[in-house]
């Protein structure tokens, strides 16, 4: 026959009271839903506020301006980003990589030769191909070549398809736009002039301009501008997170403009996330009260058992065995307390995903892993305080 | 299993009551099946050589070894094996539970490690005459009642050695002789040794050896 708690129990509980040991199973029970929930909207705000940019292997990508102030209008030098300011963008740990967005300083002008009537000035940029987002194989340029691949903004060609119909123009499909071969004049101040064949390799999501290979702007500036020098207007960042308090923190130091569109999650997500932390903290208080609570009551059993522990333990019950056993007593009630604080999570998070679904949103009807490891830790730690406290008092009697 | 004393002394007794003591301050072994009776006044340490024996207290200079290992040097799981599997005892105050029923009490020690089948508690209650007492809370009895329960409660076990303090110091002389035979009976089925510590010498008690403290 194995020895149970059941065979020592009617030693162990002469006239103890109740009213501290379910105040701790209720203050432990909130505690671990606090816990819990805290942990899980955390994981909720990252999945609903995390992904609100075109994401290329993970990355965000932003594209920085300076702000255009009263006072710096007309000093061109003051808006553009040099050399120095690119390198400390890149220099910041949470960023993974910059790279400016180099525009033509020469005149370009676009014709589409005789099928659509349609002529218009042109402004040209180029960007590092690691931040396009579609980089199809015929993008790229060597000197004398004639054909020049672009890669348009595909809100560009939405807005012409707005306008076209107004001016008596066709309206294009992408595929359309991309088989008509274009004409591109560059015009330099020193009165050198050349014309390109081209055509549209690609539609970007990402960025807003017309993105030309690099080596052919950094060769039209310098053919037609006669300038080397990098001056860029826009620069563009890549980054794991665009909502980053910090990052937000260095535009704001340095009063660079991005869209707010994009980050406008990101300065709301810094107040949720501090939110939570202070619900996790108060959490993790009312666990540990709640902890100390019980602790309290498992030393008012045992020093009221006192005498019959120590007769036990004179007859031949061993130490180790009556604090197991002592212990183990609570650990089911642990278990079903940790239990419902998971299943009550569980049910918030139910619920917060069907008010949320409605906002065409994507978060997770059910609960993150790590909600339920942590579930696993609190009552191992739980159990765990417990074993040791009881067996101090066991062992000294 | 044997147990040896070497030098044994109490740190509260002045040197000089080894002198005539045939336990303080000597060499003694007391081997397996050995029956011994410790002859004694009021005051000379029976009980305190019966508590030092069962790993109670230490406050003694000298060793006690069970078996080649000093009962100073066990843990207290190690020395509750013992107190399981080969050393019983018999208490002076008894120490009962007060508010269990006597059954409770007995039971209590034969779950630990049960060397007789719960029925025997019925039938050993019945040779001492306290079975119609099974029920009934253990601080309703009285003293030689009481006596009586802890003798059943320390033959309920398997043991090596039997440690009995003054056992029978409430008892009349017809259940003296009774306890007596019931315990003789459980020492032999187990082969074991019984140490009895009583003020003069029982002449019941079939004693191999007679030390005086």
């Amino acid at each position: 026959m194995s020895l149970r708690f059941k065979h020592i129990a009617p030693y162990l509980f002469a006239s103890s009271s109740n009213w501290s040991k379910t105040l701790s199973y209720i203050g432990l029970g909130f505690g671990i839903l606090l816990l819990l929930c805290s942990l899980q909207l955390y994981f909720n705000i990252q999945q609903l506020l995390g992904k609100e940019n075109p994401r290329k292997s993970g990355f965000d990508y932003i594209s920085i301006t300076k702000n255009v102030t009263n006072e710096t209008m007309g000093q061109v030098e003051k808006n553009l980003f040099g050399e120095t300011e690119i390198q400390e963008i890149a220099k910041q740990p949470y960023i993974d990589g910059v790279s400016p967005l180099i525009a033509n300083r020469f005149q370009v002008e676009l014709t589409a030769g005789n099928i659509i009537p349609f002529s218009t000035s042109l402004f040209m940029e180029s960007v590092d191909n690691d931040f396009l987002d579609t980089l199809p194989p015929n993008f790229s340029w060597v000197e004398g070549q004639q054909f020049l691949p672009l890669i348009v903004s595909s809100d560009f060609l939405q807005m012409y398809n707005v306008f076209a119909p107004g001016y008596g123009l066709p309206q294009v499909s992408e595929s359309t736009a991309s088989s008509i071969r274009i004409f591109i004049v560059c015009t330099g101040i020193n009165g050198k002039q050349q014309t390109f064949r081209g055509s549209i390799v690609a539609f970007s999501d990402r960025i807003n301009s017309i993105v030309v290979p690099k080596n052919f702007l950094v060769w039209g500036n310098r053919t037609f501008a006669n300038s080397e020098e990098v001056k860029a207007a826009r620069v563009y960042v890549k980054l794991k997170d665009a909502n980053n308090p910090e990052f937000l923190r260095f535009l704001d130091q340095h009063q660079y403009r991005i869209n707010k569109d994009k980050i406008q999650f990101g300065r709301a997500k810094g107040v949720l996330q501090l939110v939570i932390t202070g619900l996790g903290v108060f959490g993790l208080l009312v666990v540990l009260l709640a902890l100390m609570l019980f602790s309290f009551y498992l030393q008012l059993i045992i020093a009221r058992s006192r005498d019959n522990l120590k007769l036990l333990i004179t007859l031949g019950y061993a130490p180790s065995w009556l604090t197991k056993t002592v212990a183990g007593r609570w650990t089911p009630a642990y278990i079903t307390i940790v239990l419902i604080a998971l299943f009550l999570t569980a049910i918030l998070q139910w619920g917060f995903y069907s008010l949320t679904s409605s906002l065409n949103t994507k978060v997770n009807p059910f609960i993150h892993w790590s909600v339920i490891l942590l579930a696993i830790l609190l009552m191992i730690l739980t159990a765990l305080s417990n074993y040791k406290l009881v067996k101090k008092q066991v062992y000294s009697l | 299993m044997n147990i040896k004393f070497s030098n044994l002394h109490p740190i509260y007794f002045s040197e000089d009551r080894s002198v005539h003591s045939n336990i303080w301050g000597q060499e003694v072994t007391i081997q397996p099946g050995e029956k011994i009776q410790i002859v004694a006044p009021s005051g000379s340490g029976k009980t305190s050589l019966i508590h030092f024996m069962y790993g109670l207290r230490r406050e003694y200079n000298g060793s006690i070894v069970y078996n080649g290992k000093d009962v100073k040097q066990l843990s207290p799981d190690q020395i509750a094996q013992y107190r399981q599997e080969n050393l019983s005892i018999m208490f002076q105050d008894l120490r009962l539970f007060p508010d269990q029923t006597v059954f409770q009490n007995i039971e209590v020690k034969r779950q630990l490690k049960p060397f007789h089948p719960p029925e025997e508690i019925s039938s050993f209650a019945e040779r001492l005459g306290v079975s119609h007492k099974l029920n009934m809370l253990c601080c309703t009895c009285s003293y030689g009642e009481q006596q009586r329960v802890a003798i059943v409660r320390c033959l309920m076990q398997p043991f090596d050695f039997l440690l009995l303090d003054e056992p029978f110091s409430n008892l009349d002389e017809n259940n003296r002789k009774k306890a007596m035979e019931l315990i003789l009976e459980e020492a032999k089925l187990r082969n074991a040794g019984i140490l009895l510590a009583d003020l003069k010498e029982i002449e019941f008690f079939p004693a191999d050896k007679v030390f005086h403290l």
